[in-house]
């Protein structure tokens, strides 16, 4: 239904040619083997954790989403109406798949899950999240985080 | 999410992201990216399919360990097979009523069908552990009468402190949208997003509602207002010139 060649051709476009930060670097982080990584999700559906303030507008600060929240407690609060919600209605793995990285680590294919993973409101405008995404790199390291799966919607 | 990725990284962490909009992670040059064939709101494909989802997640994390970058762009070859219609299912039977109907009726028949609806609801809820309505905070027959209100023309103050009314009527909206999906869902069936939405914008109350209220308050002289009726209650591809 939402994809994107399914939408109107002025809004696919724009959506195709959003403007993004030029970057000059081309950072690139190694590390050590699947079996060995700590993996944490940061998502970019405004997600919340049910009874906080949804994400308002184009906030560029990030929520923290706890491993032990469960299913029934995480909203998607992003304000673009053009994209699927359904699927996440039905099962948060579709924008949060955290039962699947549980599984991977209790079947040694990860390391290890983390303890806490994040959400961005993706139509926020990136240079805004920059100091917040920096400031959430401290905090992934504190928990020894080496793989972050970004996901958006 | 490609951005995310580039600052994360800089930062010393290893990132992949799933890539829904091919040309923006190109544009972007995320350190690693997996291009996945899905519809936007399904970064990880069918909902109810471990097994699928597993894949997905395992090809993106396997980019993570590749030695060949920087910038990775690799496409997931499969399609979602929840994305084709299910002819076995079918959506809960309403009343109907003329889509040019006076807004007071069609409040009225908003407000009837959150009621008719309660019993699939609540199987959804049975069935999945979840329910996705919750973002204005107030119970769904409370949402149904705070968007009816505004169908009425009321402009009904917010009764949530720290939500304005045209924010709270955002999220009302939300809601009785994610009500009826998630009631329209109930069952053995695995109706599309595409099917779910036929229904909710053609056939049901909500819809005749919400594709009223964009009408009407899409000129409005409050800024807020005017913003939240034109962009964040129709989806584009459901949009009437006129309604």
């Amino acid at each position: 239904m939402t994809r994107l060649t399914d939408m109107p051709p002025a809004q696919a476009k724009r959506l195709a040619e959003l403007e993004c930060p030029e970057f000059t670097t081309r950072p690139w982080v190694a590390g050590p083997a699947l079996a060995q990584r700590r993996v944490a999700i940061v998502s970019s559906a405004g997600l919340v954790v049910r009874g906080e303030m949804p994400f308002r507008g184009r906030d560029p600060e990030y929520h923290v989403i706890p491993g032990t929240t469960r299913p029934d407690e995480l909203l998607i609060s992003h304000i673009s109406i053009n994209f699927d919600r359904t699927g996440f209605q039905e099962d948060w793995n579709v924008v949060f798949p955290l039962d699947r990285l549980n599984e991977l680590a209790a079947d040694g294919v990860i390391g290890s899950v983390a303890q806490t993973h994040y959400s961005f409101m993706g139509a926020t405008d990136p240079v805004q999240m920059e100091p917040y995404a920096r400031e959430l790199a401290g905090r992934l390291k504190e928990d020894a985080v080496d793989a972050v799966i970004l996901s958006p919607v | 999410m490609s951005a995310l990725g580039h600052y994360l990284e800089e930062e010393g962490i290893a990132t992949v992201a799933i890539s829904l909009i091919r040309p923006q992670t190109e544009n972007t040059k995320a350190p690693r990216a997996l291009w996945v064939p899905f519809e936007l709101g399904r970064p990880f494909g069918p909902p109810g399919d471990p097994a699928f989802q597993k894949r997905v997640v395992l090809a993106a994390l396997r980019l993570v360990v590749r030695a060949s970058g920087p910038v990775i762009i690799e496409d997931f070859a499969d399609d979602d097979p929840r994305a084709r219609p299910d002819p076995a299912w079918h959506p809960p039977a309403l009343p109907g009523g003329a889509p040019d109907a006076a807004p007071e009726a069609i409040a009225a028949r908003l407000e009837a069908e959150i009621a008719l609806l309660a019993e699939p609801h609540r199987r959804f809820v049975e069935q999945h552990g979840r329910s996705a309505v919750a973002l204005s905070g107030l119970p769904i027959g409370d949402c149904g009468r705070y968007v009816a209100g505004w169908l009425c023309g009321l402009a009904p103050p917010s009764p949530r402190e720290g939500f304005s009314a045209p924010l709270l009527l955002r999220f009302a909206v939300d809601d009785v949208k994610a009500y009826f999906l998630e009631a329209a869902a109930a069952g053995p069936a695995h109706p599309s997003s595409r099917q779910l939405g036929d229904w909710l914008w053609n056939d049901s109350a909500a819809g005749a509602a919400i594709h009223r209220l964009r009408a009407k308050y899409m000129t409005a002289e409050d800024e807020r207002l005017k913003l939240i009726a034109g962009n964040f209650m129709v989806p584009g591809t459901r949009q009437r010139s006129a309604t």
